[in-house]
């Protein structure tokens, strides 16, 4: 293999060394010389984290072979703060509280840099524009644009450098006031180290070989081939795992890696370590593994008929988990009211997205402790689980949390901090796996999709009487946090409204689908948005105002909930008058469209979207003709 | 992932061809890699191995820019943003800043070429239905017996489907010849689910120039793409269009007529809204920005479509 020799400047200095010729500009950066504030996102131009100057140019190095950054001069994210001091849109930044998980911000700062280099007068929109191919899960966009309008201004003179400072919290209360993140720094400079981004003496690299098959039986696993690779240092399978095998947040039901049978696609059968990715890829297509496919069910409703494929044992109805919550009589609820309406409702599987895919370390220590470094949202649990699964003492086995580059839920579960464990084990070296985009999104799991059916009994002025809810939510093959969502929802199902008659029921259903979790909000999206849109059917019907309707119902202070938990102050009506200002609202039922909308196009409402706001911008023009 | 043993870059057509004669059946050009690299992943083609890349981006030829009042001369590797930056350039060929806008974003227009855009043959590329509106011409280069041998081909017959193209093994597409058509207003209307990163659903350029009262039309060009595998070039419309005065009712007939184009995989009704749409916001955009009465439309059809 014919090696490429790259001589580059790269932030400010020369860089003559050998590169492998498939490598991406990213790879070369990051794992041959370790500048590890450019991230891998996507691997695919989609979100920005790689963002680097070429020649002054800003590319997103994921999709730059390397053999084009022959003779350029290269800046990276660590180039901007290499004096020591923030630039000035990095303490823009910091100020303007634009980064969260910070993942995706040095690729932000990187854009937001080339936006005011191409032009210094950029305003708002064309700043939007120009950072358009940088995605955020967290911080929102706002901020980040706020921090980018304060950079152009000082570096305008409009506004003075001293609005970097920290503001000064009012009579020392910080509730309210604007206060620097303390990690921010660390963020903007991309200074901080994800999971990802750390390396360790002696590291081997991990890959995962997955299912191919919804639900299969396994047969046999051959690893021998494999094994018998130079560079490869271990391969383990469920074969390998010395404790009681069985994870999940509630009920352990997942194995470390395919015990017996695989249960949906992408599931993990068996994990390699070897000396480089490369290699461990290779390895991972000289396992032979034999499957017998099993009838598969992919449709919670038809997953809890008679005769339904069963997915675990212990499970022979497919129910993860059922919550009823019974609150007076419904029966006698509808029949007190005057108008009842019943709707089925259902949402999808989402996808967290973080842009921070999955990543972890582990190694055994010098104690002989097994530790694991990964942004885990759930240490602590994960730490009880493991020691069980690799049958030691918990004092033996340590978790680190490393930054969490967005998790929203997706974070929560161990699917892959045993593979690491066991390799780390087998091998003695620490070792560290990588997911790609596409390898979290077809493993890792997603928010519930669920089937919502709603009877709601209502009198004439609006007063809901009895209140009736089945949800069948789509679990996936595992457990994962299903019980803790279904409980939620069904605790949050009849939203901040006094009602006396409430008849609830929640499932989890295990399918051969990509499990479902936890996700930001926890099965209260699913049973509101259900409640929510039936109440302004039910408005409708009535010929009362969608905000009236939810005023009359509203629980106030002093209420008991569905669940009897006593509440001392109700913010509904605050936040219903809150939303009712802030959205122009036009009074009355939502049955008729008038002549002219007044919550369209009117001051704070943002037009819809457009480009081209540069073709608009003199300064933008005049400057690229200098250019 | 993408594995190669080789990465060449030629500096020459000559040095390009010799690499492309001693690996043939056993390389791939590349000019950007922005194609190239993601559909080497994971749920596309997976991880491809080919033995060598070669990179036509550094080639002089395929860099090369010639501008005149008639006719534009433009290198296959010219690079998407160049027709944002380049002045003269947009100006003479005034729908591709509009398109390379709308075009994945600022960085990756640093390195997506116009040639790899074209060769690539997605159904929605946004790059063909400019070109097409400006009549271009590929020029293909190939070496038999030592000799580089030219072809010209006009780019709707150089399109022949969906990933598919006149390209043959051992062929360069050097260079894209065109009308330069200054003075003409330019328009693109692109529909996607954001505005960065997004591949085109349906996209419409248009260009339109106007006699010097502002109120005639001269000449038309109108092209889409994404309502059927290959991009469109609209001459029934051009021709009722053409010759005519600029009316409110004029337009909407021609934004009604390729409405029965739609021949798409998928979501047909849609696309024929947006088609209706796109029509009269495109030709709204070219007719002011050459220079049309600001006043041609009522109020209430500025609002639906402005
Ligand atoms: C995030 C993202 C967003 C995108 N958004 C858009 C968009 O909005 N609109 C759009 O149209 N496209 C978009 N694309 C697709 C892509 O960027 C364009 O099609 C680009 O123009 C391809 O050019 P390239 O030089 O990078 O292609 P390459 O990947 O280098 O090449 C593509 C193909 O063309 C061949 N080829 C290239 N040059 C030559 C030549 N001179 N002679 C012969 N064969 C050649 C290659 O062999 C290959 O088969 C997007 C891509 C990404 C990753
Ligand atoms: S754009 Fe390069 S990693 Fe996402
Ligand atoms: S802060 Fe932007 S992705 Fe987390």
């Amino acid at each position: 293999m014919p090696e490429l020799r790259i001589e580059a400047t790269i932030n400010g200095r020369k860089v003559a060394r050998p590169a492998k010729p498939h490598l991406r500009l990213l790879d070369f950066l990051r794992d041959d010389l370790e500048l590890t504030g450019t991230k891998e996102g996507c691997g695919a131009g989609e979100c920005g984290t790689c963002s680097v100057f070429v020649d002054g140019v800003l590319m997103k190095s994921c999709l730059v072979p390397v053999a084009k950054a022959q003779g350029t001069r290269i800046e990276t994210v660590e180039a901007l703060a290499n004096s020591g001091e923030l630039s000035i849109l990095q303490k823009a930044f910091h100020k303007a509280g634009a980064s969260q998980c910070g993942y995706c911000i040095p690729g932000m700062v990187m854009a937001a840099t080339a936006a005011i280099r191409s032009n210094p007068f950029a305003g708002r929109e064309e700043i939007k524009e120009r950072l358009g191919g940088n995605i955020c899960r967290c911080t929102g966009y706002q901020k980040i644009i706020d921090a980018v309008e304060m950079a152009r201004d000082v570096q305008n003179g409009k506004l003075s450098a001293s609005v970097f400072a920290e503001d000064e919290p009012e009579d020392g209360a910080f509730i309210g006031a604007n206060v620097r993140r303390i990690d921010a720094p660390s963020k903007v400079a991309g200074a901080l180290k994800y999971a990802g981004d750390m390396v360790m003496p002696h590291m081997l690299h991990v890959q995962v070989l997955r299912s191919p098959h919804a639900h299969a039986r396994v047969v046999s696993i051959d690893v021998s081939e494999a094994e018998a690779m130079d560079g490869v240092e271990g391969v383990i399978t469920s074969a390998d795992v010395p404790g009681e095998d069985g994870f999940g947040v509630f009920v352990h039901d997942q194995p470390i890696m395919a015990r017996g049978k695989v249960r949906y696609i992408g599931e993990a059968v068996a994990a390699v370590a070897a000396e480089d990715v490369l290699t461990a890829k290779r390895a991972l297509a000289k396992i032979k593994v034999v499957y017998e496919p099993l009838p598969a069910v992919f449709d919670p409703d038809e997953a809890m008929q008679p005769g339904a494929p069963v997915l675990h044992d212990y499970a022979p109805d497919n129910i993860t988990k059922h919550i009823p919550i019974r609150v007076g009589d419904v029966t006698k609820g509808f029949a007190a009211s005057e108008l009842i309406v019943e709707q089925t409702y259902s949402t999808q599987a989402i996808e967290h997205a973080y842009l921070e895919p999955e990543a972890g370390l582990g190694y055994v220590d010098a104690d002989g402790v097994v530790t694991i470094i990964s942004p885990s949202q759930n240490i602590t649990h994960h730490r009880e689980m493991l020691s069980k699964i690799i049958a030691q003492p918990i004092s033996k086995v340590r978790f680190i949390m490393s930054p969490v580059g967005g998790g929203f839920g997706g974070k929560e579960d161990m699917i892959y901090q045993g593979m690491l464990a066991l390799l780390a084990m087998k091998t003695r070296r620490p070792v560290r796996l990588v997911f790609t985009r596409e390898e979290s999104i077809i493993s890792t799991a997603k928010r519930h999709p669920s089937r919502t059916t709603l009877k709601m009994g209502l009198s004439k002025d609006g007063r809901i009487r009895a209140f009736e809810m089945r949800m069948i939510s789509d679990g996936g093959a595992y457990g994962m946090s299903t019980e803790g969502v279904m409980r939620k929802a069904a605790i949050l199902a009849a939203g901040p409204y006094a009602i006396a008659n409430v008849k609830i029921d929640t499932y989890g259903i295990y399918t051969n689908n990509t499990p479902s979790g936890a996700f930001r909000s926890f099965g209260a999206l699913q049973a509101q948005f259900a409640t929510e849109s039936h109440l302004d059917i039910c408005a409708e019907k009535l010929g009362l105002d969608p905000f009236e309707i939810r005023r009359i119902n509203a629980m106030r202070d002093g209420a008991t909930t569905h669940t009897k938990q006593k509440l001392k102050s109700v913010s509904i009506l605050r936040a219903l008058e809150a939303a009712e200002k802030a959205s122009d609202w036009e009074k009355g039922a939502p049955v008729s469209r008038g002549e002219t909308r007044s919550d369209h196009a009117t001051q704070g409402i943002r037009p819809p979207c457009a480009l081209g706001a540069r073709f608009e911008a003199p300064a933008a023009a005049e400057r690229s003709e200098v250019a | 992932m993408l594995l190669c043993d080789e990465y060449l870059t030629p500096a020459s057509l000559d040095e390009a061809f010799a690499a492309m004669e001693k690996n043939r059946g056993r390389y791939r050009i590349v000019a950007g890699a922005t194609d190239t690299y993601p559909w080497a992943r994971e749920g596309r083609a997976g991880d491809v191995a080919i033995p060598v890349l070669i990179d036509v981006a550094k080639i002089p030829e395929l860099r090369e820019r010639r501008i005149d009042d008639k006719r534009v001369r433009l290198g296959a590797a010219t690079p998407i943003q160049r027709f944002l930056d380049d002045p003269a350039l947009a100006r003479a060929l005034p729908c591709m800043p509009r398109c390379a806008v709308w075009f994945a974003d600022d960085q990756i227009r640093e390195c997506a070429t116009i040639g790899g855009n074209i060769v690539n043959a997605s159904p929605a590329a946004d790059g063909t239905p400019p070109l097409i509106a400006h009549e271009a011409e590929v020029e293909l280069a190939a070496r038999r017996n030592g000799k580089i041998a030219r072809q010209r081909m006009a780019l709707c017959d150089f399109v022949r489907g969906r990933n598919k193209t006149a390209l043959e093994e051992g062929e360069i597409l050097v260079a894209f010849e065109c009308d330069a058509l200054p003075g003409y207003g330019g328009a693109f209307e692109k529909v996607g689910h954001r505005r960065s990163l997004v591949i085109s659903l349906v996209c419409l350029a248009a260009l339109v120039k106007l006699d010097a009262a502002g109120r005639r039309i001269e000449d038309v060009r109108l092209a889409i793409a994404g309502i059927d595998a290959v991009p469109k070039r609209l001459g029934d419309v051009e021709k009722y269009l053409r010759a005519g005065m600029v009316t409110a009712e004029r337009l909407e007939q021609a934004a009604e007529m390729p409405v029965n184009l739609v021949a798409s995989r998928t979501r047909q009704a849609y696309r024929r809204e947006v088609v209706r749409g796109f029509m009269m916001r495109g030709l709204i955009n070219a007719l002011r920005r050459a220079g049309a009465d600001p006043n041609m439309l009522s109020p209430e059809q500025e609002a639906s479509y402005a």
